[in-house]
Formats: C-alpha cells, structure tokens, sequence
C-alpha cells in the first residue's frame, strides 16, 4: 500500500543543515494500524507529510499502490490525496466560516465525483464520532474535543484508503483520547483503512498494531 | 443539501471578515462612479455631437471668416449669433473642387418688443430648392411643403408643441413639426422657415407700427451647408473652399466633433485624473487586502490542498472571492453615477454648455456593461498576484507556516 524508500528531507536553519528524515525506508500494508512515536522536532510529522504528498522529498521515493507520488503531476497528486489519503492534525484544522456538516463536507467541493449521498454519509460520520445535534454549529462554538470529532468525521467523507494522523489525540482528556482510539480501530478493523499515527505518546502508541521509534531522522521499528 | 463547491466557500469567507469586504466593495464603487459619470457625460455629448452633425447634414459649414468664433459658439452652444455673407458665395462653393451639394441658410435673431414676441431665439431661413438639413424630414414627416406662417421647431423649445402659437415681429405663426432632440442648441432651440417667409416677415416688420424692425440684410446667407463628393475627405475640400473663395472659414463637422472632444477632455481631465488616482489606489488596496487574506489563510489554504484541491481550486477560490466583491462594487457604483447624473443632469446640461444629449437604452447597456467589466477587470487584477502566490504554496509549508 504505501512503500517509503531511502527517503531524505533537509531544512535549512541559517548556515546549519537539519536532516528532518534521513534516509527512511518502510512499507505499510492495506490496512496496516502502525504508530511512529518520536519526540517533538524527532522527523515524524515531516515524514507523515512526505508520505501524503504535501512536501517535496530531497531524494528517495513514495509509493502508494505502486505509484511514486512525486513522479505525477501536481493534479494527479492532488486527486490522489483526495481518493486515497486523509489527514487528522492536532491543531483546529476547521475552516471558520463553515458549520461543522459543511466542514464534514469540504473535501467532496475537491472530488471529481458526483454527489453520491454525501449528506447522509456525513450525517452517519457526525453519528459515529457523537455530535450530529452540533450539524448546524460553526467551529467557534465547539469544545476542542468537539472540534476534532469534526475534523476526524471530515478525515473519512470521501472514502479513504489510508489516514495519515499527527498527534491526533494531543491535548485531549483520557476519555476523547479513548474514543478516539477505539473509533479509529473501528474503522481500521470494520473499514480497512490503514492508519499511520504519529505521537510522542508511548500510551497511545502502545494501542496500535506495529510500532516505530523515529530520532533525529531515523525510523527504526520499536521493541 | 448538495455538494458544497469553491462558490459557496467563496460567499462565506465574504461574509467573514464583512468589514474588510466592505472596504473593497465601497473602492470599487467609487472608481465605478466615477467612471461611469465620466464616460456617460463624455458619451452624451458625443452622441449629441454626431447626432447634431447628422441632423444638420453637413460635411462643411462655410461661414465668414471673422464669424468663425461666432459660428462654433451658435453650433454648440446654441447662443443666437446673426452673422452675414455675401450670397453670391453659395455658387462659388458649389463650383469648389469635391463639392456634392450645397445649401444656404440665413439666421436672424428674434427681439422682444411687444408683450408677445419671443426674444433670443434663432430663426433660420432655409432654402427648400437645396436644403438637406430640414426637406427630408419634412418630406417625410409632413408630406408637404410648409404653408404660410408655418414653422418647424427643434425639441429643446419645451413651452411649444405642434399646433402651438408663436409671434415673431409682430406675425403669428403656427408650429407643424418638432425636429428629434440632438442635444445641439443649435437645432434643438431653433425655428426653421424657409428664405422667403422669413424675408417676408423682415420685409413686413419693417412697415408695422409698434414692431420693431427686424434687421435682416438683403442678398445675404450666414451659412452655408456642404456636403461632399464620397470619394474625397471633407478636410481636403475645406481647403479647396478657404482657397478659392477668400474671406470665408471652412468649418469641418468631423473637427467640430473632435474639437468638442477635446473642450470636454481639458473640462473632465481633473475628474479623469482624480479617477485614474482612485483606480490605482483601488488596485493596491484590493492587492494589500487579498494579500493579508492569503497570508492569513495560510493553514487553511494548506489544508485544503491535504483535502484534495488543485492548484487551480485554490486560485479559483480567491479569484472568485474577488470577482463578487468587485462585480457588487461595479452594480454599486454604477447605481450610484447613474443616480448622480439623473439628479443633476440639469445642473450639468447647463455647466458644461456644449451639446448634451441622454445616451439611448443600448448606449447605456454598453457603457454599464463597460464599467461592470472594468470593476471585475479591477479586482481580478489586484487580486491576481496573491491568488498565484496561495496557489503555488507548498502545502506542508503552509500549513506549518500558518501555525
């Protein structure tokens, strides 16, 4: 499903070059559950978005199905991520303007397919993560925890394969966090979807299938 | 509900900041206003030029030399100005290299004298054997020659109506047709009658007790109308004209137009200029705006590229954001110049004195049209350097920026 070879990315800081992952190798099956636990500043969030296609690697390749996503043209991988791969972020990831079933809703304005009972897809998500009675409601009026059941619920409006999420619990409660935790291996289990997490907490990754350890770059597969 | 697509999240980030949308609404608005004020005044003049030009007929207007001044300030301004020639010019004219036909008429300034007569009023004498200024339209308006004390009247002189009274030197005469409006003061505030009724009405004031006399001289046109071969300019005959009939002043129709258009230039050039400073100012704010409106939408516009936008999604999606707000600002201030010029079309008639005529319905489509255009032009433009920077952003880069 997604095969990562001798993948590099660097960043300048001033004159200093940082290896934010250097040369990563690691393949994920279908519905593979896996987390990559590091500490802040460890590479994971960089390698999570090399592997969405949302960053440009300075060598090495990604393979999602057999296609290396920085061999296509920028639509292509556009069109990619939105059919196959979703995000949870940490952070609000909400768009202001737009009440919560809008949010849910969002990435099907970038889908190239019909209107194939959205509504009611969302609907059933925003029932699943536990605030349909907040459809109506804009982002400023939720608790984090609700925000975040709503961007989890947008996470699988359009059907994805794979979910690439960065500290997808972070500054929750113990119970949100639980939730959390058990949806998503519901839907890895009920669903298939690979689940690629990446966290600093050993708690949490401990509730995954397969583990990785990240350091300065370097992805090694956990004890 | 339906998919939700780039215009629906275009209107709601609108609504966002409402305030700032406004200040973008309301610079549009003004450079539309103005605009459209502008180039409709410069329009009905135009309009009103070529369609006075038109109505009179002629390619030339040959008038005495020292009347040049005279003649232009009677044309546009429509000021009654009585000035004389020899008649005998007319048949040197027509003999002029490039001339098709020729028409003479006399002017004579009407007086007020007794309790009824109309004063500072133009009535023209035509002559019905070669005029093309008056005979078409009264062949095909009337059907028949005018009878005795009959009269023709341009629309500016709104107190008559056909069949109305009228007393000139002490004759009374009967109005039997209404020229169109031109806009031309010249034709909209004059009588028309032919040569010899209004020789007959000089000729009899003359022997009437209590009218004073009217001073119209003997053997004499004040102007006399031209029109030219097609396949040579009018310019070129003018010339001819000034060359082998000395004394006389060759007023070209075309350079009368262009003249007006330039009187109207020097007029509105402060408005114009002052428009063109809005413009500018409207494009940098629209630009500084829609640039804070990227930077600040960094994370989101990065998210949306995470979700599956293009590149193109993410242009469209501002550009859109700046096409609503420039085409409001456009309806605006076009609304608002039209509602300006309507309540002061009067006051600017009269300010200006050169010839003002309303643009028709499908002139003024047009230059609504034109303005509308000009605001989307506007905004788009201004917006187009931060929409290709938020499209070209990476989207990890962007999300982290917007952290």
């Amino acid at each position: 499903m997604i095969e990562v070879k001798e993948l590099t990315k660097t960043y300048k800081v001033g004159s200093d070059v940082i290896k934010a992952v250097d040369h990563v190798d690691l393949e994920v099956g279908k519905g593979e559950f896996i987390s990559i636990l590091g500490h802040s500043g460890s590479g994971k969030t960089t390698l999570l978005s090399l592997m969405g296609g949302l960053t440009r690697p300075d060598s090495g390749t990604v393979r999602i199905d057999g296609t290396d996503i920085w061999a296509i043209s920028d639509d292509e991988l556009s069109d990619l991520r939105n059919r196959k791969i979703n995000f949870i972020y940490q952070f609000s990831s909400l768009v202001p303007t737009l009440n919560v079933i809008e949010n849910v809703l969002l990435p099907t304005a970038f889908s190239r397919d019909r209107d194939e009972g959205y509504y009611d897809f969302a609907m059933e998500l925003l029932d699943l993560v536990g605030i349909r009675e907040k459809e109506h409601s804009y982002p400023a009026q939720l608790s984090g925890g609700q925000q975040r059941r709503a961007a989890i619920a947008r996470a699988f409006i359009n059907r994805p394969e794979i979910i690439l999420a960065d500290e997808p619990t972070g500054d929750l409660d113990e119970e949100t966090e639980a939730e959390i935790m058990a949806l998503f291996r519901r839907m890895n289990e009920e669903k298939g979807i690979t689940f690629v997490i990446v966290t600093h907490s050993s708690d949490l990754a401990s509730q995954t299938k397969k583990r990785y350890r990240m350091s300065n770059g370097v992805l090694k597969e956990a004890e | 509900m339906k998919k939700i697509n780039l215009n629906y999240i275009a209107r709601k980030n609108i609504r966002r900041k409402f305030f700032r949308s406004m200040a973008i609404v309301i610079a549009v608005t003004v450079v539309a206003a103005t605009l459209f004020s502008v180039t409709t005044v410069m329009d009905s003049v135009e309009t009103s030029i070529k369609k006075g030009t038109a109505r009179l007929g002629a390619d030339i207007m040959v008038v005495p030399q020292e009347a040049e001044a005279k003649a232009k300030t009677a044309l546009l301004a429509g000021e009654p100005s009585t000035f004389y020639m020899d008649r005998s010019i007319e048949e040197k004219v027509r003999k002029v290299e490039g001339v098709k036909s020729v028409a003479s008429q006399i002017f004579l300034q009407t007086a007020k004298y007794k309790c009824c007569d109309v004063s500072d009023m133009l009535l023209i004498g035509f002559d019905p054997e070669h005029d093309f200024t008056i005979m078409p339209w009264l062949s095909r308006e009337l059907s028949r020659p005018l009878g005795t004390g009959e009269i023709i009247m341009g629309r500016g002189l709104t107190a008559y109506d056909i069949g109305s009274k009228i007393t000139f030197y002490g004759k009374d005469f009967e109005v039997v047709g209404m020229l169109e409006e031109t806009g031309m003061k010249f034709i909209d505030n004059s009588v028309f009658m032919p040569f010899e009724a209004l020789e007959k009405l000089a000729e009899e004031s003359r022997h009437k007790k209590g009218v004073k006399a009217a001073d119209l001289p003997l053997n004499k046109v004040s102007t006399i109308l031209v029109q030219v071969e097609p396949e040579i300019s009018p310019a070129r005959v003018a010339i001819f004209i000034e060359h082998d009939i000395p004394g006389v002043k060759a007023i070209v129709s075309e350079e009368v137009i262009s003249s007006v258009r330039k009187q109207l230039f020097i007029l509105l050039r402060s408005i114009l200029s002052i428009s063109l400073i809005l413009w500018i100012m409207a494009l940098l704010l629209i630009g500084v705006v829609f640039s804070m409106i990227v930077n600040e939408r960094q994370r989101e516009i990065g998210l949306l590229r995470a979700m599956g936008a293009r590149k193109g999604n993410i242009f469209r999606l501002i550009m859109t954001e700046a096409s609503i707000l420039s085409i409001a600002g456009g309806i605006t201030g076009v609304a608002i110049g039209g509602a300006f010029l309507y309540a002061f079309k009067g006051f600017i008639r009269s300010s200006l004195n050169i010839p003002y005529l309303w643009p028709s319905a499908f002139e003024m489509s047009i230059l609504v049209l034109f303005c509308l255009f000009l605001s989307f032009i506007t905004g788009v433009a201004a917006a187009l350097y931060p929409a290709i920077k938020s499209m070209r952003m990476e989207p990890y880069e962007a999300i982290r920026r917007g952290e």
